[in-house]
């Protein structure tokens, strides 16, 4: 067998329009997905990671075209299409965005998927021999018999008796659920199996149940697996590689164990940090991520996580501290937004103290409330800040505004950063480990950049 | 072919199973295009070779007759067996599921039991009990029971005990001023009853249903102007209407039916398009179109039951209002006064109300329980067929 993966995504985008008006005027696009490119290998389990809202589930409703993704490809070499190669145009055979009708009936034998919600993911009004039997009926086996031998010999294998075929989704808990939607995936002998948050919506005993049923089966059927999760300990459990999302785009991707082990960008960091720990003693020491995700509609310009990153880069003739620089950058956004309540921080400050309420005072509020110290280690950084700080308190605020944004930039918003192998497969998108770049680490120094028609 | 036919998912060669997919219907949709076949069939004998005047039966010797509406009303009834009684036969044990819940509710039981009485009453009722007929002499008689006046009476049926007419059991309850039975008039008015409710249904059902699944399904403008249209149907003075249509060219029973739920079922579209629109976000949805299957496919196995189940309840109590209007279109005297229909009976009562009361109260009590009953029925209904609310209440 060759060593193409069993399906390669490239660039895939999903962008949805925002119209307004009578007559759907289209005024933007929310990028929910924008261009992410990973592969999945034949029998490998691939994690997809991230929040809620970056795109994860998108992804996968796009790779299977239940949604149309508007940009990219997709390239699936199961089903026995393996082998293809390029036509003379660019496109490819393989492509699942470019099937026909009748390809992707067949695609659909190829990949399947497990949904997050084991209460919705059944018609209550269909027995689940039927739902598990559905799709044998509709790629067209009309032996009601057979069909009925097949769903039973499934329904044993994912643990649940023969008999439950003629039972109503409405009588099983949601572990048996999830047990009943893996075996409707597994029903037409896919080769890779998307699972949307499998488990997200069960209890912690039944997740591992599940999980170690899904392992059990991936090994026995030689499935290929793309699980979908929000949560770091479910990857480490059962991926081999794990892809990071923020935002719609895909920022770290590697091996679990490397990058488990040592975590190339921020959002990764922030990520693992968040996983518990057994130890009680143990300091929780997360990194906390602050603001929230922003709209896909509107994302950050260069590197899209700049505006929560805690390791943000600060400008060559800068060098202070970086919870002040990140301080000074939340300080300039808001600034920015406008959202400066400096009425709101004097009637609080009013309500604390007997006497009048100083601009001194309020200054140092809002240094406080930023997490800026009242003194910045840099002359033309505090500079700036204090005549920044006189022109918020004077309530000019677009001045303000002009004076942050002159003076404090970071190279993240301006340069998009582009994929850094850093070895074996491990790649991430930060400019930090960018090979021209010394970090505070010297981490990037082995960095080697990947081209992007790789 | 089926020599290797193997029973495990992994081992099915799929390249030789038959791509064919021509359309394949099943049973029940069998059953109802071989019932409907020889009504059609002797609808059209009916209605091409036999004379205006000649009995449907004839042939047999009979003097039964049928008329549109019988033919729409067989229709529906054939509709009713293969989609709603035959499922719940096939599917015995989501049947016990509803049952269970379903009898929860005491009224409803009795109210299902009563509805059955005039189904059945309405169904067979006319060929057991002979047709109320005129018969001025016997006017007034009491009911069992009851005794009148004799002055009021013409010709006493049972005794005259000390100058009053008592009741017989050959008029149970009683008869009209026309001496017309009035026990064999509520029985002939199950059936109008029973043909209003089982026609209105199917109309409205099949117009609601397929505007707002179409609605939801196709978007865009299509929705729009669907939509627009319902406010249209909905905003539109039916009774004018039908009032219109009868000033100039008279209307009977069928036109009742055919004005009144041709302009019912906008409540209904809308509810099946909103009840649509949140199915088809359902994560078993997207599992049907991850089948392989056409967007067509996935609304008739999916889409349409779930939604048709919670719209059983809407057109229950759809039912008595339609009853109600025709009662109501009777009693004015705007109705078919040859249409034995209960509110034709209480709209003969009317007159004699002081001394003879029975010709009204019987059949409004039986109206009156009968618009009750369905009330119960579609609460009920409502309970009984949301699995998945009760699922998430426990």
């Amino acid at each position: 067998m060759s060593e193409e993966p069993l399906m390669s995504v490239r660039d895939l985008e999903k962008h949805y329009p925002i119209t307004e008006g009578l007559f759907r005027r289209q005024v933007g696009v929310t990028r929910a997905v924008d261009g992410i490119s990973f592969e999945v290998e034949r029998g490998e389990t691939l994690g997809l990671v991230g929040e809620s809202g970056c795109g994860k589930s998108t992804a996968a409703s796009s790779i299977v075209r239940l949604e149309e993704p508007t940009g990219g490809e997709v390239i699936f070499n199961g089903n026995g299409r393996g082998g293809a190669t390029r036509n003379a145009d660019g496109t490819h055979p393989n492509d699942v965005t470019r099937f026909d009708d009748r390809e992707l009936e067949a695609f659909r034998r190829g990949v399947q998927m497990v949904f997050q919600d084991p209460s919705s993911s059944f018609d209550p009004r269909m027995t689940i021999g039927d739902a598990i039997a559905e799709p044998l009926r509709v790629q067209g086996m009309d032996d009601r018999d057979r069909r009925r031998a097949i769903v039973e010999d499934l329904l044993d294998r994912v643990g649940l008796s023969a008999s439950d075929a003629d039972r109503y989704p409405h009588e099983f808990s949601g572990g048996q659920k999830q047990r009943i939607a893996l075996a409707r995936a597994l029903v037409l002998n896919p080769d890779l199996v998307i699972a949307d948050e499998p488990v997200s919506a069960l209890d912690v005993s039944i997740k591992a149940e599940i999980l170690g049923l899904l392992d059990e089966l991936q090994s026995a059927f030689d499935l290929s697996l793309l699980l979908i999760s929000h949560d770091m300990s479910v990857i480490r459990e059962v991926c081999d590689r794990v892809a990071v999302m923020y935002l719609g785009e895909i920022v770290e991707i590697g091996p679990v164990s490397r990058v488990f082990s040592d975590p190339k960008h921020p959002y990764t960091e922030a990520l693992l940090s968040s996983i518990p720990t057994p130890d009680p003693r143990a300091s929780p020491g997360g990194i906390e991520l602050e603001g929230t995700v922003p709209s896909p509609s509107d994302p950050p310009s260069g590197c899209r996580f700049h505006t929560r990153c805690h390791r943000v880069i600060q400008p060559a003739e800068l060098d202070i501290d970086q919870s002040a620089w990140r301080g000074l950058l939340n300080l300039r956004a808001t600034a920015e937004s406008g959202a400066v309540d400096v009425a709101g921080i004097r009637e609080r400050l009013a309500a604390d103290s007997e006497t009048d309420v100083t601009d001194a005072a309020v200054k140092a509020r809002i240094r406080a409330d930023f997490d800026i110290p009242s003194e910045v280690a840099s002359e033309t950084a505090e500079r700036t800040l204090s005549r920044g700080l006189d022109q918020i308190v004077n309530g000019e605020f677009e001045a303000a505004a002009d004076t942050f944004s002159e003076a404090f930039t970071t190279p993240c918003e301006e340069t998009a950063p582009e994929r850094i192998e850093h070895g074996s497969g491990h790649e991430s998108a930060c400019l930090l480990h960018e090979p021209d770049r010394t970090s505070d680490d010297g981490e990037g120094a082995g960095g080697r950049r990947v081209s992007a028609d790789e | 072919m089926g020599t290797q036919r193997s029973d495990r998912f992994d081992e099915v060669e799929w390249d030789e199973i038959s791509q064919s997919r021509w359309f394949e219907p099943s049973k029940n949709t069998l059953g109802v295009v071989f019932c409907t076949l020889p009504l059609a069939l002797l609808g059209i004998y009916d209605w091409q070779v036999l004379g205006e005047r000649t009995a449907t039966f004839a042939f047999l010797g009979t003097e039964w007759n049928l008329e549109g509406i019988d033919y729409l009303f067989g229709f529906t009834l054939v509709l009713f067996a293969f989609y709603v009684v035959a499922p719940l036969y096939q599917n015995p044990r989501m049947t016990r599921y509803y049952w269970r819940q379903f009898k929860r509710n005491r009224p409803a039981v009795v109210s299902l039991g009563w509805l059955g009485v005039v189904f059945v009453g309405g169904l067979f009722g006319p060929l057991v009990v002979s047709a109320p007929e005129q018969s001025v002499l016997t006017g007034h008689q009491p009911p069992v029971f009851l005794s009148i006046d004799a002055a009021n009476v013409a010709t006493c049926v049972g005794d005259v005990v000390g100058g009053r007419c008592q009741g017989t059991l050959q008029h149970p309850l009683g008869t009209t001023q026309g001496g017309k039975d009035v026990f064999a008039s509520i029985v002939y008015g199950m059936t109008i009853s029973m043909q209003i409710a089982f026609i209105t249904t199917t109309i409205v059902a099949a117009i609601g249903v397929s505007v707002g699944t179409v609605s939801a399904y196709a978007g865009g403008w299509v929705d729009e102007t669907l939509m627009r249209f319902v406010d249209v149907v909905l905003s539109f003075p039916t009774l004018l209407m039908f009032l219109l249509i009868l000033y100039i060219y008279g209307a009977g029973l069928g036109m009742f039916i055919l004005v009144f739920s041709l302009f019912a079922w906008g409540g209904t579209a809308r509810y099946v398009r909103s009840k649509s629109l949140s199915v088809s976000e359902a994560e078993y949805v997207k599992a049907g179109r991850l089948t392989g299957a056409t967007t067509a496919q996935v609304v008739r196995r999916h889409v349409v039951p779930n939604t048709a189940s919670s719209i059983i309840t809407q057109l229950t109590l759809l039912v008595p209002g339609f009853l109600l209007a025709e009662a109501q279109l009777a009693f004015l005297g705007l109705g078919d006064s040859a249409v034995p229909s209960w509110g034709q009976l209480i709209s003969a009562g009317r007159s004699d109300l002081s001394f003879a009361p029975w010709i009204v109260l019987a059949p409004g009590v039986v109206l009156f329980l009968t618009i009750l009953a369905f009330n119960f029925l579609g609460d009920a209904l409502l309970d009984a067929l949301n699995p998945e609310a009760e699922a998430e209440n426990e």
